[in-house]
């Protein structure tokens, strides 16, 4: 007769067995039990949230934009309209458009913040400076995105932004006319730029973002957080040398959070 | 064999990695905590702005007119986070700086961040120890926000109030009665976003002053080539393309142009 612990454990037998299933198979528990359970330094605090708050406002970015996708029209004569259609008729559609719009910028703020947090930690030293540059390379990218997303709406202030930030592009040396010809496809603004900045806008540029993220995060994972470089308790900080007297050293050591050096 | 510097970096990272082991904290449930909170207020600062954005006017229309490319007032404005640039273009005149700032600075800007860990080598990382990243940090946080300030608050030329100065444009450059028309045209076609006559209007990607275009002697010909396509005239321009005004049009603002030999 099963009693009632009995039963329990099979409960929980069955509900193991698909994670265990996956385990064997993938090692994708390990690897996000890994994830979950790796140790932080103990100081780390608010600072280190800015990172994982930009990647919110990403995701963000990425869930409006798909459900943006369904209704736009990347057609300068119905673009305009579409948008229109989006703000007034689509169900939720003004909350959907209105959180893509300024998701932008918070964005693009918290990108900023995050990266004069990690200047002023000094976060970018040995051995971290290849995710700085990963950092470094995902900025402009983002700056593209909003460029590249303005021309959308088609109107009056997205339809001349983009002509003159164009023709700031053409200015450049040497690629620079070859970039500005591209981005317009052709010499005017017209249906294959819209649709050329669309196809930027929704697929190459955040394909691109979303790559160097991943890297971003391995790196972090891979690599630890710094800790606060103010804490005394800075995890890898310079302990004092222990004075090579009787009675200290192994059996009484140096006290912990001493950080000055000895120079 | 490694550097000495190396060696101790490496050794300093190892600390760490002990350090970590030793005394840190699991990733679930306390930073993951932390994270989760300030996560979640992104997400109500973002749906905020959708509502604020929805309901009021504070933060601007949701959509201006339909673009039109043969429009004839215009406002060429980037959102936000490309004023400090645009306005770093109405500091550098055309044709011999503008590339400066269009493209040598930020591209000298992403290289120096690129660069930053390869320059500052030193292990040290307290703030007060590194005083050339203070002065550093604060000198970019500054520039960039009174340039961004600037740029917000840079005053748009209005087509309806430029047009009431085109009467003192007449006096004061003695224009003929067939320029005035294309002076009307010049007040209220955006040029003066970019351009500046007689005082009026914002300089602006480095566009020059017209007050005295016509001294220049380059012809109606020209100036009518030069507004259908500026950059093929006048390599790598930045001004965009006027030609869909019509030739009617554009020979009135030519002769306008080409009137205007400065003040008298
Ligand atoms: C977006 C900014 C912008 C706008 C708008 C603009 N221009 Fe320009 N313009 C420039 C720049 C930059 C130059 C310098 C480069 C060049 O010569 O093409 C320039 C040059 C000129 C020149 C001097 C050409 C020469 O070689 O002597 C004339 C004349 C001119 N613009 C007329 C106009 C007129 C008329 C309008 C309005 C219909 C206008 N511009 C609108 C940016 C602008
Ligand atoms: C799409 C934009 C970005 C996302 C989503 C992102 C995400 C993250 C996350 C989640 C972390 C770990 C937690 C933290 O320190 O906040 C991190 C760390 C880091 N980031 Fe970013 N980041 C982005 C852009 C940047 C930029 C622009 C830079 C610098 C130029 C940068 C440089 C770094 C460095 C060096 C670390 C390690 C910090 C440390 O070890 O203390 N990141 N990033």
């Amino acid at each position: 007769m099963p009693s009632k612990r009995n039963r329990k454990e099979q409960m929980l037998a069955a509900a193991q067995y698909p994670l265990d299933w996956l385990e064997e198979r993938s090692g994708l528990i390990g690897g996000l039990r890994y994830f979950l359970f790796r140790k932080v330094p103990g100081d780390s605090g608010w600072w280190h949230t800015l990172g994982s708050a930009t990647l919110t406002a990403f995701l963000v970015q990425l869930g409006t934009g798909v459900i943006l996708a369904m209704y736009y029209k990347p057609d300068p004569n119905s673009a305009y309209e579409s948008v229109q259609h989006i703000n007034n008729d689509v169900t939720l559609g003004w909350l959907v458009r209105g959180m893509h719009r300024w998701g932008a910028s918070v964005f693009i703020i918290l990108i900023f913040f995050h990266m004069a947090r990690v200047f002023l930690f000094g976060a970018y030293k040995y051995p971290r400076e290849l995710n700085w540059i990963v950092g470094v390379l995902l900025l402009p990218l983002a700056l593209l995105e909003g460029f590249s997303g303005y021309l959308l709406p088609y109107d009056q202030t997205a339809y001349w932004a983009t002509v003159v930030g164009i023709n700031i592009n053409g200015t450049a040396p040497f690629l620079g006319p070859f970039l500005a010809s591209f981005l317009r496809s052709g010499s005017e603004i017209g249906a294959d730029t819209l649709s050329r900045f669309y196809s930027l806008h929704m697929l190459l540029l955040p394909g691109a973002i979303l790559g160097l993220i991943g890297l971003h995060l391995y790196l972090v994972v891979r690599l630890g957080v710094s800790s606060p470089p103010w804490s005394s308790e800075a995890a890898g900080r310079d302990r004092e040398q222990a004075p090579a007297v009787p009675g200290s050293g192994l059996v009484n050591p140096a006290p912990r959070g001493v950080t000055k050096r000895p120079d | 064999m490694p550097s000495r510097r190396l060696e101790e970096r490496r050794i300093a990272f190892q600390r760490y990695k002990e350090d970590v082991k030793r005394d840190g904290k699991p990733f679930y449930p306390y930073a993951m905590f932390h994270d989760t909170v300030m996560s979640l207020v992104v997400v109500c600062v973002i749906v905020g702005l959708a509502f604020v954005w929805h309901y009021t006017s504070l933060l601007g229309p949701s959509l201006a007119a339909k673009a039109d490319p043969g429009t004839t007032s215009f406002v060429p404005r980037p959102d936000w986070y490309f004023y400090f640039l645009f306005y770093l273009l109405r500091i550098f005149k055309w044709p011999n700086s503008v590339i400066l700032g269009t493209v040598g600075i930020p591209t000298i800007l992403l290289i120096l961040l690129l660069a930053i860990p390869f320059i500052d080598m030193r292990r040290e990382r307290r703030l007060l120890r590194r005083p050339i990243a203070i002065v550093a940090a604060v000198l970019v946080a500054l520039s960039m926000g009174v340039l961004t300030y600037k740029g917000a608050t840079a005053k748009e030329a209005l087509g309806a109030e430029l047009l009431a100065d085109v009467p003192n444009w007449v006096k004061a450059e003695k224009l003929p009665a067939q320029a005035v028309p294309g002076a009307k045209l010049f007040a209220t076609s955006g040029c003066l976003n970019c351009h500046t006559y007689l005082g009026a209007g914002g300089s602006q990607l480095g566009a020059p002053d017209l007050s005295a275009e016509g001294s220049k002697n380059k012809g109606i010909t020209f100036q009518i080539q030069h507004l259908k396509c500026p950059s093929c005239v006048n390599k790598g321009s930045p001004m965009p393309s006027f030609a869909a005004f019509g030739d009617a049009n554009l020979r009135k603002l030519a002769i306008f142009l080409e009137a205007s030999k400065g003040p008298k």
